[in-house]
């Protein structure tokens, strides 16, 4: 087997993990800094705003396009989803229903195992 | 000419050869990653019990003949997607617990709406949680649960806990919780309150884009994404090391936008004012003092945690008012701790062995 100090693979793959930690070492150092809080918060801030606007302009430029806006598709999927928890709800009722009435169980449905089991200490079992 | 000590100058041709075929294997593989999806995540077999907005309750099928008596309510961080502990068969948490014998529940979350950007902390706390254990109560006809909370699910688990200090509460599990604020310090500084107005922000934007979080994540370690492309790259033609690593990229990019209010009341409350710590955080106006915690508890903290570093963990255990309680110190980071190959040896069977005595 090739001895790792002179396998060009094993240096290159050695380097690269050395840099990141090296690199990321630094950065850490840098973000500590309050002024790159002050210029990541003054451009988030500002990136943030311009978000919003631009939001806004593309919702207008839908409407005018007659297509559908982002807040149309968003209230659709939300009909959807709505409709989903309901249908949810409803099967969970059934199935609380189905295991109250005494009913043979539903064959998609396995039957619960008992909650008897015990802990290998409780069985003289090793762990 | 001599040698370099160490290079063995037979080897070379074999060298060669090996790399001339990797490379060959490189340029292959390459062109299947490109044009494959990833491999599917998040697939033993589940009912959804419940879907509420960003909420979601999941009950995973039992696999095993018989199961402990005391069902389990997994608390998935907001921030991200619950199928990191379910990743594919025989790498997923999830199914490990299946085997041995738990019943399991998870409270997984999905992205707010615009229009749920008014959720507040205590909708999660008060509402979400309590909500789901009800839930999981009637569903297993048990009344003692018990929650395991990952990062800040542990926090959200921690704010149920004490206020519900009666119960249902039975054993408490958390994964890399952090608890004093103050020494999370590279998110002290994005959040440093001279600069960063989140007041701001959240009046912008409403929900907080997951752009912004992810790149929060990732500047804490800035040169990590492109070292791991390099090493790509390099291990492109390792059928399993690429499927690591696309499941661990799928799940780290996936990441979840935050309700706006929710996100102001963790600045505020404990990004600023590290209310958590000084025992002076009010959820709804209800005193939230984990001293009042008494149930067993076991705390798993990462060695090498760049998100959630041990001095942000390591009071939890001190200040917990349980009488049965333990940290475990493992090796690993942030999400190695709970899944892959060094999970799979370090936590999941230090888990199963605290918590199968507990669960009867």
């Amino acid at each position: 087997m090739a001895d790792k100090s002179t396998d060009p693979a094993a240096i290159w793959q050695n380097m690269v993990g050395e840099m990141e930690k090296g690199f990321n070492s630094f950065a850490s150092q840098a973000l500590a800094s309050p002024e790159f809080s002050k210029l990541v918060n003054q451009v988030g801030g500002a990136s943030a705003g311009a978000q919003k606007q631009f939001g806004e302009l593309m919702e207008k430029y839908l409407v005018s396009m007659n297509l559908p806006s982002r807040a149309q598709m968003i209230s659709m999927a939300e009909r959807l989803q709505s409709i989903e928890g309901q249908l949810n709800e409803v099967k969970a009722l059934l199935y609380e229903l189905h295991n109250s009435s005494g009913m043979p169980p539903d064959r998609s449905v396995a039957p619960r195992p008992p909650r008897t089991k015990q802990p290998p200490s409780a069985r003289g079992e090793q762990k | 000419m001599n040698a370099p000590a160490g290079l063995d100058l037979a080897s070379i041709p074999e060298r060669i050869q090996s790399e001339v075929q990797r490379a060959i294997q490189r340029s292959i593989k390459g062109v299947e990653y490109i044009a494959s999806s990833g491999p599917a995540l998040g697939s033993t077999p589940k009912d959804i019990l419940a879907v509420r907005g960003t909420m979601n309750l999941y009950h995973y099928r039992p696999i095993a003949d018989e199961i402990y008596r005391v069902p389990i309510l997994i608390v998935m961080a907001t921030t991200n997607r619950g199928y990191i502990l379910d990743m594919v068969p025989g790498q997923s948490f999830i199914e490990f617990l299946l085997k041995r014998g738990y019943d399991v529940y998870m409270l997984d979350w999905s992205a707010p709406k615009p229009e749920e950007k008014s959720l507040r902390m205590e909708d999660y706390v008060l509402d979400f949680i309590p909500d789901c254990v009800r839930r999981v109560q009637r569903d297993s006809g048990e009344t003692d649960i018990s929650v395991i909370g990952y990062c800040f699910g542990g926090v959200l688990s921690l704010l149920y806990g004490s206020i519900f200090a009666d119960g249902p509460m039975k054993n408490l599990i958390c994964f890399t919780t952090p608890i004093d604020f103050r020494e999370m310090k590279l998110f002290q500084n994005f959040s440093d309150k001279r600069y960063f107005d989140v007041d701001r922000l959240i009046d912008s934007v409403g929900n907080v884009p997951p752009e912004m979080i992810l790149s929060s994540f990732e500047m804490l370690r800035p040169a990590s994404r492109a070292a791991s492309q390099v090493q790509l790259w390099e291990n492109i033609w390792n059928d399993e090391y690429v499927k690591s690593y696309r499941m661990f990229d799928r799940w780290a990019t996936d990441t979840l936008p935050l309700a706006g209010e929710y996100f102001r009341a963790i600045t505020k409350d404990l990004m600023w004012d590290n209310k958590l710590y000084n025992d002076t955080m009010l959820v709804g106006g209800r005193k939230a003092d984990i001293s009042k915690i008494k149930v067993p508890i076991l705390h798993a903290v990462a060695e090498h945690d760049h998100i959630v570093p041990y001095d942000a963990a390591k009071h939890l255990i001190q200040k917990i008012g349980s009488a049965d309680k333990e940290e475990v110190i493992l090796k690993g980071g942030h999400v190695s701790l709970v899944a892959g190959a060094n999970a799979i040896k370090r936590l999941w069977p230090k888990l199963d062995s605290w918590l199968c005595e507990r669960s009867v």
